[in-house]
């Protein structure tokens, strides 16, 4: 349906307006928005702000009043909503496995309606199976009943995976879960974005879970406008205005350097095995801070070399007098922010 | 061989103590299926308790009837072939005002309960109140005037004496599907009418049947109104038995009546064990 099948398509909305009769206002006010293809944006704000609503209309489950969407170049309302579903992945907070069915059979829901032979169904049914962790001979003929909050949000996952489409549209998916699994459920999620390179739009009303997961944040006021639309690391470093400043909250900075690894800092001197309190590799800066903190020392050596309290504010302070239009070093890990039109009126 | 059965069973308490912490996944379904056994034991035997009743009933009735000194009037009814006529005359219109109840109240009721239809619900609603709400004898009757006497004219009014229920239940169980999984099925790509079949009706097939359980036993139990537009069924027994003083003949009539419905709830219950999706 799309000219890439699998990996990410491009998604751009262009003044894409909704308005529900009889209300004053347009829920969704003329919304600009490019997404590159292959990224994970985060689309955050308070409920009610209309994210929902501009996200559900990229799969015409509501229709907009006006403007335009175009999938990998091609023009969203100009297809059959119900044809243009099955190739864009869904997936919502209360996930909705159908009861009745199976997991096997919910998982291969969509290719059955794309009208697949049953045999390349069932192939894929085991594949996303265990791509979601779930061991396929366990639970491939239970009923979504006798499974766990966190168990039925990864078949949700894979469910909205199963026809492999190149577009993932993911409405708080992992907001029924508790605390820990809903880590869990995170991290997995981001390995598992690391493989696929989808395209998707995930909405939140969560920050925090919008900088774990986002490689750009689409922060939201009323009406959908758009606030800012930029990389974690730029959204925590320059917050547009005080509305997204306030959404960021009062620890940028060291929601900035849960961002960073230890590799990603410049070290004062080899790695040394004594004497300093030890952090492992791919260790994120905030937890190196914690452990220096825990331990009363100025620094702390990981594999890559000695970290330096000092070091961890060259990185990521803006406070400092020398800060004359000097960039915090660049996110080694996050890919540069390209020109994208991001802006609502 | 000692030291095999010693670690098989270490292995297996080490097993049923991972089976005991919460959440572990393998846990979920034998908790249920442990829980659901004996429960599943008592319904069992709950299904075996109305055939059981029902023969012992029977049986009472046989015996008393043979112990009874029947005149000539009384052995022209009671005898096998008149209760074996009678009998499937009543069945035959139970079963053909149910199904004729089937094609007309489930259509109808997913009409009503299609939210786009918010105009045409109650018209729906309170033409199957009327229904049921109308006495059903004096509706045989004016059908009566209509259509002269004959087992077409007791359809209707058993027709439209049980649609309600039916009608009802498909409305509700159709509407009282989350709405979550509409949304989903929709997100899916599903058509509304793929949504309706695959999803919404199946979910509302518990209550569906309920509702044709009710129905059935409500028209087996009207059947015997029958006989007044000479349809035949157990009431002719019971309005003979009546109309010529004969107790006997009416007891055996009303008793039949009865055991019959037993039995048809009986079968919708087994039914409704049956035709339930798995998973719910």
């Amino acid at each position: 349906m799309f000219d890439t099948e699998t990996e990410g398509a491009r998604i751009e909305l262009r003044a894409l307006t909704k308005h529900y009769p009889g209300q004053p206002a347009p829920a969704v006010d003329n919304v600009d928005l490019d997404i590159p293809a292959g990224e994970l944006v985060v689309f955050v704000g308070p409920s009610g702000c209309g994210k929902t609503t501009t996200m559900k209309m990229i799969n015409r489950l509501v229709e907009p009043t006006s403007g335009e969407i175009r999938i990998g170049g091609k023009d969203v309302l100009s297809l059959q909503p119900d044809e243009l579903r099955r190739h864009i992945g869904y997936a919502i907070q209360q996930v909705g496995l159908f009861p009745h069915l199976t997991i096997g059979q919910n998982i291969g829901l969509v290719p059955k309606l794309l009208g697949w032979p049953a045999a390349r169904i069932a192939a894929r049914v085991e594949e996303l199976l265990s791509l979601v962790n779930l061991e396929p001979s366990l639970f491939h003929d239970r009923y979504p009943r006798q499974l766990s909050g966190g168990q039925q949000q990864r078949v949700g996952v894979a469910r909205a995976l199963a026809a492999d489409p190149p577009v993932m549209l993911m409405d708080e998916p992992f907001g029924a879960t508790d605390p820990i699994t809903r880590e869990h459920l995170q991290k997995e999620f981001v390995r598992l974005q690391k493989r696929l390179r989808k395209t998707i739009i995930f909405v939140t009303h969560d920050f925090e879970e919008a900088i774990k997961l986002g490689d750009r944040i689409v922060v939201l006021r009323e009406r959908s406008h758009i606030a800012q639309y930029d990389t974690p690391a730029e959204i925590l470093a320059r917050p547009a205005d005080d509305y997204v400043a306030g959404f960021v909250g009062q620890d940028a900075t060291l929601k900035r350097l849960a961002l960073l690894r230890v590799e990603d800092v410049a070290p004062v001197g080899p790695p040394q095995p004594t004497g300093l309190p030890q952090v492992a590799a791919g260790t994120s800066l905030r937890e190196a801070l914690d452990v220096m903190i825990a331990h009363g020392s100025d620094r702390c050596s990981s594999p890559s070399g000695v970290l330096t309290y000092a070091a961890l504010c060259g990185v990521v302070g803006t406070g400092r007098p020398s800060s004359t239009g000097q960039e915090p070093e660049a996110v080694p890990s996050l890919p540069a922010p390209e020109k994208v039109v991001a802006g609502g009126r | 061989m000692a030291a095999d059965t010693l670690t098989a069973d270490i292995l297996g308490s080490e097993a049923s103590e991972g089976a005991g912490v919460p959440g572990a996944p393998e846990t979920a379904g034998a908790l249920t299926a442990d829980r659901a056994r004996p429960s599943r034991r008592a319904a069992r035997l709950r299904l075996l308790l109305t055939p059981a009743a029902v023969c012992a009933v029977l049986a009472a009735l046989y015996a008393w009837v043979s112990a009874q000194d029947l005149d000539s009037i009384e052995q022209r009814s009671l005898n096998p072939s008149v209760i074996l006529t009678k009998a499937a005359e009543h069945l035959e219109m139970t079963l053909a005002a149910t199904a004729l109840v089937v094609v007309i109240a489930i259509p109808l009721g997913i009409v009503a309960s299609r939210s786009r239809n918010r105009i045409a619900t109650p018209v729906i609603l309170t033409a199957a109140n009327l229904g049921q709400a109308v006495p059903c004898i004096g509706l045989l009757v004016l059908c009566t005037f209509l259509m002269g006497v004959g087992f077409q004219t007791a359809l209707v009014g058993l027709v439209a004496y049980s649609v309600l229920p039916v009608l009802r239940n498909t409305m509700v169980g159709v509407q009282q599907v989350d709405p979550a999984l509409v949304e989903a099925a929709r997100g899916m790509g599903m058509t509304r009418g793929q949504v309706l079949r695959r999803v919404e009706l199946r979910l509302a097939v518990p209550a569906i049947l309920a509702g044709l359980r009710t129905a059935l036993v409500l028209t087996v139990g009207v059947a015997t109104l029958g006989a007044f537009v000479a349809a035949g069924g157990f009431g002719e027994l019971i309005i003979n038995g009546l109309k010529l003083n004969r107790m006997p003949v009416t007891v055996v009539g009303g008793v039949l009546t009865a055991c019959i419905a037993f039995l048809i709830d009986w079968l919708g219950a087994l039914a409704e064990n049956v035709l339930r999706p798995r998973g719910l």
